[in-house]
């Protein structure tokens, strides 16, 4: 490639916001310890106590400080993200570029698979296994990785198949190059800006997902989430708390999706000459 | 889609050419592209029996434990014990189980919801009309407006209209599609108290003939919106995209050397060609409707199927839950197979793709 994404996307305004975002968001679920003076599963003995100084958003329904929690939750959100992202982009490049270089009846095999995991009601399906298994972050982690590699496999597939047909790895084969020189040197360095994206990809998919089934109640009843915070406050919203508990949760959660948005946006526009800056993008 | 009798857009409306496509598009290798798609979604047909009927039975413990939940079996009699392991053949064989548990779904069977305490098609087809209705308005009034917006916006590319359009969606797509909903809720319901918070009609108000409607349409206004908002960035940035690379193409050029009027460019010309492709686009995003209906209904109490699983979820009844999943499944595959045969018409290239 003779443009190179990742220089490109440092000097984009927008992958500047979203890695701030992420940054910012970062440190606060790594330093949360030191951001609270309490535990997450503190119950102070207030409940619903509006924002003072000893509980920046107050306290929720068994009083519990919202502002740890909120951090902690930080937590939940960026593992999910992280252990989704590379389990699923790991079985995306797998199956896509194995499905690429060997062909034939494995490849329509996988392609088969990759289009009816697809065309699945992802959360539907994932409920309804929760709902059986009893919910814990683990089993979700798989889960969301399981029902989610598919998309990034038929990208890593396409990408292999033209690779495999471009000049310089034709002329490394006239070389006497061998398969396993030509995926390492040439196939794979190839698809890292691919990949990274796919991670993105999954990451914010992750992220939504384990938001969305707390917020929908199927969550690991240990872990502190802020779909699960969301869930929880969503039955006090005739109260005022909403304003500490419901709405700092969900910016927190939309900040996190759009901080990762920003960043595979600015990495796509990157790779997609046709979406390059003078064209179509503003 | 075909522009009849128009020679100034490039050759790519011809009428007899499309026909020619029609053609095409059901010999030779359409003749794999279809058999293939049906393949795929009949695996994730069988995915989803399996899934229905192996999951609860692996489960350790008595197997009607697993497939009713808890809750179910304290209220249920022995008697009733006794006829449901009789009708879905506990006793017997997997084999036998698996033909009781097909035969039961070729005749409308899914079970039974001791919640609702009706059968699971009954109930999901009273929840039914509901999401038909708020799915299918906010996808038609999601679309008219973002091609609209989409068509100014890329037509006056650079402008302030087109920038603040373009971030403000950009934006707002960041949103998870639930959150949108709940500041709806939480702004126009909870603090200004203009509009219902939650349900599909106000109960017991005995509303008749246009006020009925009325009621019915001030509470669809909150989920409504919310599943516009949400659907309308996807629509807006493919037209608006679209547009921009069409004005590059020559027939636009030829459209304005010919006089045409700028409002005929516009919407005849960039507007008509942009609709290919967010048609096809339109058609892609129904299964992702159908989640996010889901999400919106639960957010503002809607009583459609997204409401019938929250419930199902909170009272851990099983059977309903099951029910939810093969009706979205089945959905979803059907719209899926429709979406292919008219892609497929519309555009031959697809044959190429596999």
């Amino acid at each position: 490639m003779h443009i190179d994404p990742l220089a490109e996307v440092r000097q984009d305004p927008l992958a500047r916001i979203g890695l701030f975002i992420l940054a910012t968001i970062s440190l606060m679920a790594l330093f949360a310890p030191l951001l609270s003076s309490y535990s997450p599963n503190d119950y102070t003995g207030k409940i619903f106590s509006p924002p003072d100084m000893d509980h920046p958003l107050g306290t929720d329904s068994v009083g519990q400080d919202i502002w740890v929690r909120l951090l902690y939750g930080a937590r939940t959100s960026l593992i999910v993200a992280g252990a989704v992202a590379i389990i699923s982009s790991t079985l995306s490049l797998l199956i896509g570029a194995t499905a690429a270089l060997v062909g034939g009846f494995y490849e329509r095999f996988c392609m088969r698979a990759i289009d009816a995991v697809t065309s699945l009601p992802t959360i539907v399906v994932m409920i309804l296994v929760a709902a059986y298994l009893r919910p814990s972050l683990m089993l979700l982690v798989l889960l969301i990785s399981a029902l989610s590699w598919p998309t990034g496999a038929r990208i890593v597939r396409s990408q292999v198949l033209t690779l495999k047909e471009r000049a310089h790895i034709t002329a490394a084969r006239t070389f006497g190059a061998g398969k396993r020189h030509i995926i390492t040197t040439h196939i794979l360095p190839e698809l890292s800006p691919i990949v990274s994206s796919m991670m993105m990809m999954d990451a914010r998919r992750a992220v939504f997902m384990e938001a969305g089934l707390a917020f929908l109640g199927v969550s690991d009843p240990m872990v502190i989430s802020w779909g699960k915070m969301m869930h929880q406050a969503m039955a006090f919203t005739y109260l005022d708390v909403w304003q500490w508990w419901l709405v700092p949760t969900g910016f927190a959660l939309s900040a996190t999706l759009i901080g990762i948005s920003f960043l595979s946006f600015s990495l796509e526009a990157a790779m997609d000459p046709r979406l390059r800056k003078g064209n179509v993008r503003l | 889609m075909v522009q009849p009798g128009n020679d100034s857009d490039g050759g790519t409306g011809n009428p007899r050419e499309a026909e020619c496509w029609i053609a095409k598009a059901w010999s030779g290798k359409a003749a794999r592209y279809i058999p293939a798609r049906l393949q795929s979604y009949l695996i994730a047909l069988a995915a989803i029996f399996s899934l229905n009927f192996i999951l609860p039975r692996l489960m350790p413990g008595d197997p009607l434990h697993a497939i009713y939940g808890d809750v179910a079996l304290v209220a249920m009699t022995d008697e009733m014990q006794s006829h449901l392991i009789r009708q879905l053949s506990l006793d017997k064989s997997w084999w036998d189980q698996m033909q009781a548990y097909l035969l039961g779904l070729m005749h409308g069977d899914l079970g039974f919801s001791y919640y609702y305490r009706d059968q699971v098609s009954q109930v999901i087809l009273g929840a039914m009309p509901w999401t038909v209705l708020l799915a299918g308005l906010a996808l038609v009034i999601a679309t008219l407006i973002g091609i609209i917006l989409g068509i100014e916006s890329g037509y006056n590319r650079g402008s302030s209209l087109d920038r603040g359009l373009v971030l403000s969606l950009m934006f707002l797509s960041g949103f998870p599609d639930f959150f949108v909903g709940v500041l709806l809720l939480l702004i126009f319901a909870v603090s200004l108290d203009v509009l219902p918070l939650s349900g599909a009609t106000s109960a017991y108000a005995g509303y008749q003939g246009l006020s009925y409607v009325a009621d019915v349409l001030r509470h669809l206004a909150l989920p409504l919106a919310a599943m516009v908002l949400v659907q309308l960035g996807d629509v807006f940035l493919l037209t608006r995209n679209t547009v921009v690379t069409l004005l590059g193409e020559s027939f636009i050029l030829t459209a304005r050397a010919k006089g045409c009027p700028e409002r005929l460019i516009k919407y005849a010309h960039a507007g008509r060609n942009s609709l290919l492709p967010v048609t096809t686009a339109t058609g892609m995003r129904i299964p992702h409707l159908i989640t996010r209906v889901l999400f919106i209904e639960i957010v503002f109490s809607y009583p459609g199927i997204g409401s019938l699983l929250n419930t199902a979820i909170s009272t851990r009844d099983y059977p309903l839950i099951q029910g939810v999943l093969l009706v979205v499944t089945l959905t979803v595959l059907s719209v899926n197979f429709l979406v292919d045969l008219l892609y497929m018409r519309l555009d031959p290239r697809v044959r190429y793709a596999h």
